[in-house]
């Protein structure tokens, strides 16, 4: 749909006609300042469809104070390759013409046929609201209301599903959503949100269980009705057998049998319990005149056994006796071993003192000359030691000068050498005549004289010869020499010597007669190490010892040598053996003594005793009264035996009765009696009980009443059973009907979706806005934010408001429906970077819908790329 | 020339399920009617006697009210009546007929045939050879002693019993209370009024079953008669009369429903039926929204017409025709549910799909009606 020519009379602040011409096919920007009639132009393009033209309800239109006004709008538009024109007057003259094509409408025709184009509805009376304005009022935007999308599009609902039925391929129905809401109240009549049965449904469900029970409870009584009915037959019936054969009777005639029985056994027990006293008393007396007999014959009994004991003590005694000197000799021959082995001992004892005595005389006698010897060596010793002090004493000279002296000779001997190779030789050769005078001292013969000093040769005859001898350490060599000879002179003087070799020898002599001295020395200490005068002493002590040896030796007896004399050991040995034999002997010989005293005592008494019964025995009382007892004592067994017997047969006779049978019998025959009679008294207790029931519940009418009991259940489970089946088929209905409708509702969500996101990317690249069931944007998310369109702020709101308003303008073209997109003053509340991706969404929008954009700020939208018409110029041009 | 009428299987104390509680009180009612009945047709027919063969009462316990009002209805007839006791009214130790006895409520003229034996009804040279139940169920013939039952020269013996004859009643192989089927030849009797079988039936020239006098069960087996007995004198051959005494006509159709004639067929016949009928309907196969909506007022018209009428749609599918669904106007998806409805409905027996089918055409087609008016 495009606008293209407006034309307005008698509207407003319009009194004359005003013509907006040559509108584009895209965006157009139209401007004017406050005032200027900008959002009167508006108002008549809504008027023009929204209004009925006959309404009393558009005052507003009315020039200001004109009642004469007829508000008139013409307008041009094409949709559908088709030119349309409408020409709608107001309130004096009332009218609205169409003209499409060829065709004309007019009044309501006209308005119903631009309802159906553009999707709106009238309203019954009155002004047109919001609510009437079906898809332009979310297309065209007022001044203001750009953010409120959402009732925009509750109030499009019906007229943008029928519009984009063709879209989604004529799957929307007539009506469906009423037949939904049909369904679901019919369907909660029966059923809660959940699916549980309520109301009647609910009650029935109940009602039902509760017969059920009911029907259980009287199926149960019937069952205990039947079988009460039953035991009374039963009863009955041996209740009546009963009565007939009266088995207690035959019970009872048994019992008394029994009793009969049982009696005649009592007595014969009764007279074998006499019987058995009397055997027992028999017994008893049997036992004591047996006892009397063999006290009697018991006498002559012992009688025989104390002569037995007699016999034995004597006999034991004269033993006894027989013994005794055997153990008497056996004492004494005890006593004489002890006495020689005693002698013995004392004589080994005393032999070897003598042994010992002879051992320490020797010993002292060798001791005594040992010492004799030592006394004589030590004294050899003293003298040789006095002999080598002398001669030491006369050789005493010091080694240390010595020594030094000794240094000094050879000093002077290599000095000497030494003078002698550097002196001058003059040596000689003289006729046997002729003498010469060497330094005043006549040379004859042959020689030769080393000269150390300056000399004078006197040849006679000749003259003197003056000699030097040369060299310059000459003359410190004659020093030297002369300085080590006054010392050598010096020396032997201290020592008293005339020679080196002498004061050699003398030490040497010193040094031997030491050394004689400390060996003799040695040697006398090893003989005297105390001292001669100690040694001395010892020599007299041990010859005193000695001497007292002797004499013990003397003292002490001699012992027999023809004796064998045992050792010591020995005979300690044989001592102490024949001293234990002695004690044993003694031993045995006390206790021989006292064995034979008791066997005395005990012969005695056995004699008295015996005595006594041998008198006993003889006496006549004793005599008879033996006799007497052996003739009771025969009687007496007689009668027991004819007593055995005849208890014998009775207790055959008892047993054979079988009492503890018969007792038994009896019992059993009582009890029986008593409860067959019981048993047939319960029986009529019983009988009468079950009587008196089963006439109270049969007065019930049990299974009469069970009958309709089932038939009332049987009622009220075919009502639950519709509404059951009912329910199912509501719920099913219903849950098929929204599954459909949900379906329908994706199909269209799709598009808008695609739509939508096409301009939110321009907006807010990454973010996303969800369009929800009732088609309308819910859900915005940016990045990490979440949440719902209406959280936004104010300007964000107008911004989604209108990109969603083209996303639909885009859905309607798409389904073949006339978009026209009118914008009052819009996006006042955007930022200039928002408004600068706004203008982009609007240019790419306009390409496909026209868009009437009034604003009183053009110079915000200067930048649209399209022409600016100013309402004020064309106001202007048109006057 | 004894004359007497023979009856069996009242079951009274009998309540009906499956029906609605005012229907199942009209057919209580309609029993002691039959009672009645059976007494003006005895007095009718000028009867000696009227022989009940078992089963009086439906059960042991039946209320004080139904005792009283059986011996009640009994008092159009004056003569003798015999009653034996059955399966349903055995002669237990506690029994009806005891309680009965205790609550005075046996007329003089009713024989109460408890222990088995012959009764004689000596004015009417009746021997009335009985062979009551006095145990709930019996696996012996008890009318094997009426070998040994002596009766009075001259005196028309009449045998009384209740249970199966064997081997001539279908469906009760190994049934209790058995009766041997020559009896009457055996036991030399006139004739032998049998109980327990509630339609009427002959076994042989002196056997019958006289079958229950009102009809109670679906099953179409000629019940609702009495039978007139006449005996002309001692060795005769009875004449027996069947006399109708049922108020109500129980019928019980299955059909299917394949194409639209035959559910034309349907109604037609059921517009032949009386209006005393009791009907149980059970529809099968298929049938179309219009044609469902026929079927709905035709049941609606004859469950006013007659006594009482059933029917069972859940086996009987919905199939809409294009033309239903083009008159419901169910466009877009609400066309698609109706599609899937069907679909769900034939693939898997689904009653819910049924049901809500049904109701979907209901509330279309009411919308159809309130967008005409």
């Amino acid at each position: 749909m495009k606008l293209q020519r407006m034309r307005i009379e008698q509207l407003r602040q319009f009194r004359k006609p005003f013509v907006l011409d040559n509108l584009q096919p895209g965006l157009n920007l139209i401007h004017g300042p406050n005032e200027s009639g900008k959002s009167t132009l508006v108002r008549a393009i809504r008027a023009a469809f929204f209004e009925r033209y006959r309404s009393t309800a558009v005052d507003d239109l009315r020039p200001w104070g004109d009642s004469a006004a007829a508000p008139t709008i013409e307008l041009d538009f094409e949709h559908d390759n088709r030119a349309w024109r409408l020409t709608k007057s107001f309130l004096q003259r009332k009218r609205c013409d169409l003209v499409v094509g060829t065709e004309s409408y007019s009044e309501d025709d006209a308005e119903e046929k631009l309802a159906e184009l553009l999707g709106y509805q009238y309203p019954k009376r009155g002004a047109s609201k919001a609510e009437h304005w079906g898809i332009p009022g979310l297309l065209w935007v007022e001044q203001g209301t750009g953010q409120d999308i959402e009732q925009a599009i509750e109030h499009a609902g019906d007229h943008l599903k029928s519009a984009l039925n063709s879209m989604v391929g004529e799957v929307a129905s007539s009506g469906g959503d009423d037949l939904i809401e049909t369904v679901r109240s019919q369907r909660d009549i029966l059923l809660t949100g959940t699916g549980k049965p309520r109301g009647d449904y609910l009650k029935l469900e109940k009602d039902r269980a509760q017969h059920q029970l009911e029907i259980e409870e009287l199926k149960e009584r019937v069952h205990k009705y039947q079988e009460q009915v039953d035991r009374l037959g039963k009863l009955t019936q041996d209740y009546e057998q009963a009565e007939a054969e009266r088995p207690w009777e035959d019970a009872q005639r048994h019992l008394e049998e029994a009793r009969a029985r049982y009696q005649k056994v009592e007595r014969l027990e009764q007279e074998q319990n006499q019987e058995k006293a009397t055997f027992a008393q028999q017994q008893q007396n049997h036992r004591l005149l047996q006892q009397n007999k063999e006290h009697l014959e018991g006498l002559s009994r012992q009688l025989e056994s104390r002569k037995a004991e007699l016999d034995r003590a004597e006999h034991d005694l004269s033993v006894a006796q027989a013994q005794t000197p055997a153990v008497t000799g056996r004492l004494a021959e005890a006593r004489t071993a002890y006495e020689q082995a005693e002698k013995q001992r004392k004589l080994s004892g005393l032999l070897q003192t003598r042994e010992r005595l002879e051992q320490d005389l020797r010993r002292l006698e060798q001791q005594q000359q040992v010492i004799s010897q030592n006394l004589a060596k030590a004294r050899e010793y003293q003298r040789q030691l006095e002999q080598a002090r002398q001669q030491a004493r006369e050789n005493r000279i010091d080694s240390e000068l010595v020594k030094k002296l000794r240094a000094t000779g050879s000093q002077l001997n290599e000095e000497t050498i030494r003078s002698q190779t550097i002196a001058t030789r003059l040596s000689w050769k003289l006729d046997a005549d002729a003498s010469l005078t060497l330094n005043n001292e006549p040379l004859v013969g042959q020689g030769e004289q080393q000269l150390l000093e300056e000399s004078t040769l006197v040849i006679p005859g000749v003259g003197t010869l003056g000699i030097t001898p040369g060299g310059e350490e000459l003359a410190s060599t004659r020093r030297k020499l002369k300085a080590l000879e006054e010392n050598l002179e010096e020396q032997l003087k201290t020592l008293g010597v005339e020679s080196v070799k002498r004061a050699e020898d003398r030490l040497s002599a010193f040094e031997s007669a030491e050394s004689v001295v400390k060996h003799a020395e040695d040697l006398f200490k090893t003989v005297a190490p105390a001292g001669l005068e100690q040694l001395v002493f010892e020599q007299s002590e041990a010859e005193s010892e000695l001497e007292k040896a002797r004499k013990q030796l003397e003292s002490t007896p001699k012992p027999d040598s023809n004796e064998t004399v045992p050792t010591l050991e020995e005979a300690e040995a044989a001592f102490n053996q024949a001293s234990a034999a002695l004690d044993k002997a003694e031993s045995d010989e006390r206790a021989h003594q006292s064995r034979l005293s008791a066997l005395k005592q005990a012969r005695d008494n056995a004699k008295t005793e015996w005595q006594r019964l041998a008198d006993e025995e003889k006496s006549p009382e004793r005599q008879q009264q033996l006799r007497q007892i052996t003739t009771d004592l025969a009687n007496l067994e007689k009668q027991q035996a004819e007593l055995e017997a005849s208890l014998e047969r009775r207790e055959r006779e008892i047993r054979d009765a079988r009492p503890e049978f018969l007792r038994q019998d009896i019992e059993r025959y009582q009890n029986a009696v008593n409860q067959l009679r019981q048993t047939q008294e319960n029986r009529g207790r019983e009988l009468r009980d079950i009587k008196v029931r089963l006439e109270a519940w049969g007065a019930e009418g049990l299974e009469e009443q069970l009958n309709e009991k089932e038939a009332e259940f049987d009622q009220c489970n075919r009502r639950y059973e519709e509404l059951h089946r009912r329910a199912q088929a509501l719920d099913l209905l219903l849950h098929l009907l929204t599954e459909k409708r949900q379906a329908l509702t994706r199909r269209l969500q799709a598009p808008l979706q695609k739509n939508l996101n096409h301009y939110l990317s321009v907006l807010f690249p990454e973010a996303s806005l969800e369009v929800d069931e009732q088609l309308r944007p819910g859900t915005f998310s940016r990045g990490t934010e979440l949440g719902l369109i209406t959280e936004l702020s104010f300007g964000a709101r107008e911004q989604m408001g209108l990109i969603s308003r083209l996303a639909y303008a885009d859905l309607l073209r798409e389904a073949g429906r006339p978009t026209l997109v009118i914008l009052d003053d819009t996006l006042v509340h955007t930022d200039s970077d928002r408004l600068e991706d706004m203008k982009r969404i609007l240019f790419d929008a306009a390409s496909r819908h026209q868009i009437l954009l009034f604003t009183c700020h053009p110079e915000k939208w200067q930048d649209l790329g399209v022409p600016p018409v100013d309402i004020q110029a064309s106001k202007e041009l048109g006057t | 020339m004894p004359k007497f009428l023979h009856t069996a299987d009242w079951q009274m104390g009998r309540a009906f399920t499956r029906f609605e509680t005012e229907d199942g009180a009209a057919l209580v009612e309609a029993r002691f009617e039959a009672i009645e009945t059976l007494a003006r047709l005895a007095n009718e027919h000028h009867c000696d006697a009227v022989l009940v063969a078992g089963d009086v009462f439906d059960a042991q316990t039946v209320s004080d009210r139904t005792i009283r009002r059986v011996f009640n209805a009994t008092k159009g007839f004056v003569g003798p009546w015999v009653m034996l006791p059955g399966n349903h009214d055995a002669a237990l130790a506690e029994s009806v007929w005891t309680r009965a006895q205790r609550l005075g409520a046996v007329p003089e003229n009713v024989h109460l045939a408890l222990q088995p034996g012959v009764i004689s009804l000596e004015p009417e040279r009746l021997s009335v050879l009985c062979a009551p139940l006095t145990q709930r169920h019996t696996y012996g013939d008890l009318t094997a002693p009426f070998n040994g039952y002596e009766t009075p020269e001259g005196s028309i013996r009449i045998g009384l019993a209740h249970g199966s004859v064997q081997g001539l009643l279908p469906d009760e192989i190994d049934s209790t209370n058995p009766i041997a089927p020559n009896r009457a030849e055996a036991s030399r009797l006139d004739y032998l009024a049998l109980g327990d079988w509630h339609g009427t039936k002959q076994i042989d020239e002196r056997t019958w079953y006289s079958g229950t006098p009102e009809p109670e069960r679906f099953r179409n087996n000629e019940a609702g008669n009495a039978l007139i007995v006449d005996v002309s004198e001692p060795g005769a051959t009875p004449t027996v009369t069947q006399l109708p005494t049922g108020r109500y006509q129980w019928h019980q159709w299955r059909e299917t429903l394949a194409v639209q004639s035959d559910l034309e067929q349907l109604l037609e016949r059921l517009n032949t039926l009386p209006e005393s009928a009791v009907v149980d309907l059970r529809l099968e196969g298929s049938v179309t929204l219009a044609g469902e909506e026929t079927l709905l007022k035709a049941l609606s018209v004859a469950e006013a017409r007659f006594r009482s009428l059933r029917c069972e749609r859940s086996g009987l599918q919905l199939a809409p025709t294009d033309e239903d669904i083009a008159a419901l106007k169910a466009d877009g998806y609400v066309g698609e549910v109706v599609e899937s409805l069907r679909d769900r409905q034939e693939d898997a027996q689904d009653d819910s799909a049924r049901d809500a089918l049904a109701i979907l055409a209901g509330l279309l087609r009411e919308r159809e009606q309130e967008a005409g008016q």
